[in-house]
């Protein structure tokens, strides 16, 4: 039987702009919250691949082909791309799925903006 | 022995003495010096060629009647596909090019249609890759010769296989369904490169033993600057050695792929994967592991024994038989090894007869 699912109110929506995030310690390996273009995201604080806390990694983008165009490589993903602090992997913050491995995920939170409050399912 | 055909990809044949190649080098050329056919450093201590070969003053590999029944008397070996080396170095590729032509029209000429091999030999498309508009022509003139069935390159190029600059001579072999092989030797234009990254190793063991090294350059270069991804179709065979270095430079390959995946965006998927659809090893008889009891997991890492292909390297001093290859290996992969991934390759077909005395033709695969 699986826990029953907690709301933790991780903080007020207007200090998460777009762009930030914010590590809280909730779960086995704390959470963080990103504000990806004006939406909430939480992934745990753990890459699948070692073990690192992933949520301090550096947020960016990534490229992608572009066959056939002038420019063969764009840029995508801006802001929604998380690489590891320890192997530089990189993961889809919406998804969690990795993109360097694509069989890998880290774990994934529902996160809801309730009053301005900004509540993590966990 | 009850084992599927085997296949022997990698069988160098030569001309008797080296100026009898003067009589195929296109007209411009013929008054161009070309180079030996011999290594000029690094020769194997016992000798470039397996004893007994040599037949009075000609050179070993050179008379296609000693070489089909050394080939074939045995029973064992199905079919062989020839490949001429081109061992000297030169700087015009022009010249680089003038002498592939000149292979190709004699193997044409002399060698595919010999009656002493029955059709059971095939050709290689010799090109010269610094040189790529001249490849190319040269594949197209030949490709549509089935006695051909692949292109083969030199090695030792002046940049990796990936570069840009070799795409439309990868296009042209993918376009007419035929694998590049890549043996250890010179082209054109290579003349200044030392045999390995960091200049001229003292001794032979040296040279032997980690030349094949610069196969994983260009796989490397291939696999991640997209050539497999733009050419579907493509297999490169990496036609001298290295099987046993492909799992720990496969592992590095992918673990840093995983790190830097965004500086290589026209190769999405991990290095590793793009194996099976188009790398092939021939492995040397010197490699492999050391206890047989260990061969059959051996055989399987990164794949190898999809990936490997039997060759002796006829008539050269390295010899291999099919045993000595399939060495450990399960039923199984022997059968692919020695014969299986080649015929599926290839392409090739064996002609049985009948009980009528007719012949009919059904697939080796």
């Amino acid at each position: 039987m699986t826990a029953p699912e907690r709301e933790y109110v991780v903080g007020r929506a207007e200090d998460l702009p777009p762009g930030s995030r914010k590590l809280v310690p909730i779960g086995k390996f704390g959470v963080g919250v990103f504000n990806v273009g004006g939406s909430f995201y939480a992934i745990t604080n753990y890459c699948p691949h070692e073990g690192a806390p992933l949520c301090l990694g550096t947020l960016s983008g990534t490229t992608a082909p572009q066959p056939g165009q002038e420019e063969d490589v764009q840029w995508i993903k801006e802001g929604e791309v998380l690489r590891c602090p320890w192997h530089r992997w990189e993961f889809d913050i919406p998804t969690g799925r990795s993109l360097s491995k694509p069989e890998k995920r880290t774990r994934t939170y529902e996160v809801r903006v309730v009053d301005g409050e900004v509540r993590v399912l966990l | 022995m009850s084992r599927a055909p085997v296949v022997d990809v990698a069988v160098h044949p030569y001309f008797a003495r080296p100026a009898d190649i003067k009589e195929f080098i296109p007209a411009a050329y013929r008054n161009r010096a070309i180079p030996g056919i011999e290594k000029e450093w690094y020769w194997a201590p016992g000798g470039e060629f397996a004893p007994g070969l040599q037949e009075g003053e000609k050179h070993p590999g050179s008379d296609p009647s000693v070489v089909a029944e050394h080939l074939f008397a045995g029973g064992g070996t199905e079919w062989a596909i020839l490949n001429p080396l081109t061992r000297g170095r030169i700087a015009d590729r022009h010249v680089g090019s003038a002498i592939c032509t000149a292979y190709n029209q004699w193997l044409a000429e002399v060698w595919l249609d010999h009656p002493d091999a029955g059709g059971r030999w095939f050709g290689s498309i010799h090109v010269e890759p610094t040189d790529p508009k001249e490849a190319v022509r040269e594949i197209e003139r030949w490709a549509p010769d089935r006695r051909f069935r692949q292109v083969s390159v030199p090695m030792q190029v002046n940049d990796p296989f990936g570069k840009p600059q070799f795409h439309e001579i990868w296009a042209a072999a993918a376009q007419h369904g035929l694998p590049v092989a890549a043996f250890i030797d010179t082209g054109t234009a290579s003349t200044e490169l030392p045999p390995t990254g960091t200049g001229y190793p003292l001794t032979y063991v040296q040279y032997a033993s980690l030349v094949p090294l610069t196969y994983f350059f260009h796989l490397a270069s291939l696999i991640t600057e997209g050539v497999f991804e733009e050419f579907p179709k493509l297999v490169f065979v990496f036609s001298d050695g290295g099987a046993d270095m492909l799992t720990p430079l496969m592992w590095r390959l992918d673990t840093f792929y995983r790190a830097l995946r965004e500086h290589t965006p026209w190769a999405p998927e991990p290095p590793s994967t793009y194996l099976r659809e188009h790398v092939r090893i021939v492995p040397s008889r010197m490699e492999g592991p050391e206890r047989p009891e260990t061969a059959p997991e051996w055989f399987e890492m990164t794949g190898k024994s999809d990936l490997m292909m039997f060759g002796s390297h006829y008539p050269r001093w390295m010899l291999a038989t099919p045993d000595e290859i399939a060495e450990g290996m399960t039923h199984e992969q022997a059968r692919k090894v020695l014969g299986g991934n080649a015929t599926a390759l290839y392409g090739l077909e064996r002609t049985v007869p009948t009980g009528s005395g007719e012949k009919q033709t059904r697939s080796a695969r």
